[in-house]
């Protein structure tokens, strides 16, 4: 193990060229090498080989679905995976001694990669109002502080309650319960920042949230779509199902602004091939696409399907299908045959004919995937974009049979699972109504705050008391600095935590860090050694089990937090048995099972290998949209008016990067390295912007406010991106995105579409 | 392409063969090739098969199926691929018979072993009567699926199409 860094490290960028292939024997290096940095080999080995494996550890790094039981690897992780929980089993710890070292305002001027770096949280830790440090605190104390403010609040919607997608079910169920029984759904997640588009539009159309293939569908598709994601950075283990895809006969088309290594070509480290050989190609055509012109590719798709039918009837759309399964179909057929071309082609910055090849390849593939991930849903016409998209699937009945389907492509491990819970703050009625019989009070009906309200409510200083299960939410949000002085409005913010964060060091009057136990650690409770559940992005809901010790022993699992903290807020009032909740995780299981459709003696059929795999509505023949069908939609947006001198910036996670926390500055994948502030931008837009390569830039972002959102101090990198279009790292850039520039409907930040100027740097100027 | 075609009457009604030869789950109890049989969805099964030293695993999709009268499947691996039909008809006495027609597409190594697709039929017609001894010894379905599949999709009369068993809001 290495020693945490004192200093921050010098920014000395240096470029190479992109690789053009992902993963391999560098992948296996970098992981052992960081995992050894962090830990010892016995350690690393414990992780590495429980880590998804079926009665192991769920690695917290995504929520890519694990092969059948009987048919995993022993090395079942990718290089991002096998970081991120070796980032959580570091041996590096941090305690009072750390905090009297440093001030809050120190650590607020640290960088994102520093604080993570510093190690394990090991005790509770307060800071009181006018102080700049943090101190020691009791569970007991820490508690008590939480309980005071909960209990002097004029109106229990003065709470909020955040989840990020490391929340095991148990621990969302109880929080969305406690959060209900004190009367307010304010439960923001972070499914509002990454697939909130998703979960709307798939909704409306299909009658469910959640995507509808298995890894099997996969892996016998005929045609997969990789659309707005970065599998080699982002979902790794996704690559091996794209392998076998491909070795079964599969044609894969990427359409992304940045041609990506993952997306081009994948050397699997598991196979002979991967190691000596060539690895597999992964994208048989790849279409740079400008930023979100993905609405009006797929337009231009349905458009030339349609046209074909014409040619020839009866030949190219499932008219069974769409007749008996669907409805709609008359009115989105006009719309789409008028979408003009020109618009397409401005939209997309493809070619027509780029485009009328895709229609070829759909002609000829009986069976068809569309995976997606945050390249779709963070526009403001994503809700309209996934909706084409389902159009799209349906015109040619490529959902509910075997290697066909919609695959939005989760980020966290749980996210899915903690909205099957009931962390949102707009539940059905049924949903509450079945917590009210379950537990005996009535949860309040009116919706509560997404994540952007939260914010806006902050501002405002409609909120004082704020309560993180997990996740870094000042810099998983948008706006950062309206978000930070937002949060500074609160009394009490609260962080149930692992390691540190800058959401630690942006905080309100009083602030705790409230140190949990990770998914890595033994998790022992009055009744015994306990595990926890999580559902991936197929679906399936499993065990996972930790097997190290603590990093402390004044750690708390979670759920015993949450517990403590409901049961001293609310006392008796409703009678909820929080004790055992806290004792026996399978209590809370119990209640999931009478309350959640699906969840039917949950305890014994989550216990068997493999865990229990949730029906998906659309396979088995219903559509619950009202109609009972599936809904054609009629759709259409307005590209973002990206003036003259101006690019449409996305932001984007680096290759050694996971959510919030980036490990090192480098990003090999993409041949950045040594610094994160950089701006890549297609090298004919350098030369039209009058910019050069390595100049020091300004990033200022226009919207319709007058505020001046301004990124300072970014050097130029010229990159095969797509024309008019740019890229820099989140979360360095989310003070760019307004908190205002959100998905129609979905409310979800735009980070993929954000207008920005680039002027010569400020700070550079006044050195120079 | 090699045709296989194999029948075997079974001393139960067709209502109850058909709903056992809906528990794709329990074949391993009876069959000796068939290892474990998975249900990943309706229409989409993965099986695993072992004779001797040899394993193999595919999915077959079942692309039609109707209740007390036959289901068709397919394969979606190519190593080798087959489909076939199963059908259900009633005999005079009140028994089934129960047809397996199958073809298999022998190209690569497999097509090249002599007498191959001999040895499936007998593998095929062997798996058969293990069928007729397991639900004629138990005289009465372990279970049953009574879905209609076409187009390799499954069929809902209208009053299921609003219905669903699991959690029916948005997910992020």
């Amino acid at each position: 193990m290495k020693k945490a860094p004192g200093d921050e490290p010098d920014e000395d960028l240096t470029v190479t060229p992109p690789k053009k292939w992902a993963a391999g024997v560098p992948a296996v290096a970098h992981a052992l090498e960081y995992s050894l940095e962090e830990t010892s080999a016995r350690r690393t080995g414990t992780t590495l080989l429980t880590m998804n494996q079926v009665d192991g550890i769920d690695c917290p790094g995504c929520a890519w679905a694990d092969p059948a039981p009987g048919h995993r690897h022993r090395n079942e992780y990718c290089e991002n995976g096998a970081k991120h929980i070796n980032d959580e089993a570091t041996t590096r710890r941090i305690g009072a001694d750390f905090f009297r070292e440093h001030s809050v305002s120190d650590l607020a001027g640290r960088s994102d990669a520093w604080l993570n770096q510093q190690g394990r949280l090991t005790e509770p830790m307060v800071k009181r109002p006018g102080s700049d440090h943090y101190e020691p605190i009791s569970w007991n104390d820490a508690i008590g502080l939480m309980v005071e403010e909960l209990t002097s609040l004029d109106t229990p919607d003065e709470a909020v309650f955040y989840t990020s997608g490391r929340a095991s079910n148990e621990a969302a169920f109880v929080l969305q319960l406690f959060a209900r029984a004190l009367g307010t759904n304010n439960l923001p997640d972070c499914s509002n920042l990454c697939h909130e588009s998703s979960g709307y539009a798939l909704h409306e159309t299909l009658g469910t949230g959640k995507g509808t293939v298995s890894l099997h569908d996969l892996h016998h598709a005929d045609l997969i779509f990789l659309v707005g994601q970065n599998p080699g950075s982002n979902h790794p283990r996704q690559l091996s199902a794209l392998e076998e895809a491909k070795r079964n006969g599969a044609r894969i088309i990427a359409v992304n602004p940045l041609p990506e290594a993952g997306l081009l070509r994948f050397k699997n480290p598991q196979k002979p091939r991967g190691v000596i050989g060539p690895g597999t190609q992964i994208a048989d055509r790849f279409l740079r696409i400008r930023n979100g012109g993905d609405l009006a590719l797929f337009q231009a798709v349905n458009r030339l399907l349609l046209e074909a039918e014409d040619a020839r009837p009866g030949e190219v759309l499932d008219h069974g299908f769409i007749d008996a399964d669907t409805t709609g179909f008359e009115e989105f057929a006009r719309h789409v045959r008028g979408v003009e071309w020109d618009d397409v082609l401005a939209a997309t910055g493809l070619t027509r004919e780029e485009i009328e090849q895709v229609r070829d390849e759909v002609l000829r593939s009986e069976r068809v995937v569309v995976c997606w991930a945050m390249g779709l849903t963070q526009h403001k016409h994503a809700v309209p974009t996934i909706r084409e998209i389902v159009n799209f699937l349906l015109l040619r009945g490529n959902v509910g049979r075997a290697g066909t389907g919609a695959c939005p492509v989760r980020g966290h491990s749980n996210v899915q699972g903690d909205r099957t819970m009931g962390i949102w703050e707009q539940m059905p009625d049924s949903f509450l109504d079945s917590l009210k019989e379950e537990f005996g009070f009535d949860p309040p009906r009116a919706h509560g705050y997404d994540s952007v309200n939260a914010i806006r409510a902050m501002r405002e200083g409609k909120v004082k008391f704020f309560l993180g299960l997990a996740g870094n939410f000042v810099r998983a949000t948008p706006d950062s600095t309206v978000t930070e002085e937002a949060v500074r409005r609160c009394r009490l913010t609260a962080h149930i935590s692992t390691k540190l964060n800058r959401s630690h060091t942006v905080c309100g009057d009083t602030a705790l860090i409230l140190p949990a136990l990770g998914r890595t650690e033994r998790d022992v409770q009055a009744t015994g050694e306990q595990f926890v559940t999580v559902e991936n992005s197929m679906s399936e809901v499993h065990t996972s089990r930790g097997r190290l010790r603590p990093a402390s022993s004044l750690l708390l699992s979670d759920i015993a937090i949450l517990c403590r903290l409901a049961r001293r807020t609310l006392g008796d009032k409703p009678d909820i048995a929080w004790d055992r909740f806290e004792a026996d995780y399978g209590v809370i299981r119990d209640h999931i099972a009478r309350i959640v459709p699906g969840f039917e003696d949950y305890n014994r059929r989550v216990a068997r290998p493999g865990g229990i795999q949730l029906m998906n509505p659309v396979n088995e023949g219903v559509y619950s949209t009202g109609t009972g069908r599936a809904l054609f939609t009629r759709n259409s947006a307005e590209a973002p008016r990206v003036p003259e001198g101006h690019l449409l910036l996305q932001t984007l996670r680096s290759h050694d990067q996971w959510n919030t926390v980036p490990y090192t500055s480098n990003d090999r994948y993409r041949g950045i390295h040594g610094s994160r502030r950089v701006v890549l931008v297609n090298p004919d837009d350098v030369r039209g912007l009058g910019l050069s390569d390595g100049q020091r830039v300004d990033l200022v972002s226009v919207w319709s406010d007058d505020v001046e959102r301004r990124a300072e101090d970014f050097r130029v990198v010229p990159y095969p991106t797509a024309r008019g279009c740019a890229a820099a790292y989140y979360p360095e850039t989310n003070l760019l995105v307004p908190l205002d520039s959100v998905a129609d409907h979905s409310n979800q930040p735009t980070f993929k579409s954000i207008v920005v100027r680039l002027e010569p740097a400020r700070v550079g100027a006044a050195q120079a | 392409m090699h045709s296989i075609e194999q029948t075997i009457e079974i001393a139960v009604p067709v209502r109850t063969a058909y709903n056992q030869w809906t528990q794709f789950q329990h074949f391993p109890r009876f069959m000796t090739t068939v290892r474990e049989v998975d249900q990943i969805k309706p229409s989409l099964t993965s099986w695993t098969l072992a004779a001797g030293p040899l394993r193999g695993t595919f999915q077959a999709e079942i692309v039609e199926q109707e209740p007390d009268s036959h289901l068709v499947w397919r394969s979606l691996d190519e190593r080798p691929g087959h489909r076939g039909r199963v059908s259900f008809t009633s005999t005079p006495d009140g028994g089934t018979a129960l047809t397996v027609r199958m073809e298999i597409g022998l190209n690569g190594p497999a097509g090249l072993v002599p007498g191959v697709s001999q040895v499936a039929g007998r593998v095929v017609a062997a798996e058969l009567r293990h069928f007729k001894e397991y639900i004629e010894g138990l005289g009465q379905e372990s279970g049953a699926w009574r879905g209609t599949i076409r187009g390799g999709r499954l069929r809902r009369v209208e009053s299921e199409r609003n219905v669903s068993g699991v959690p029916c809001w948005p997910h992020g």
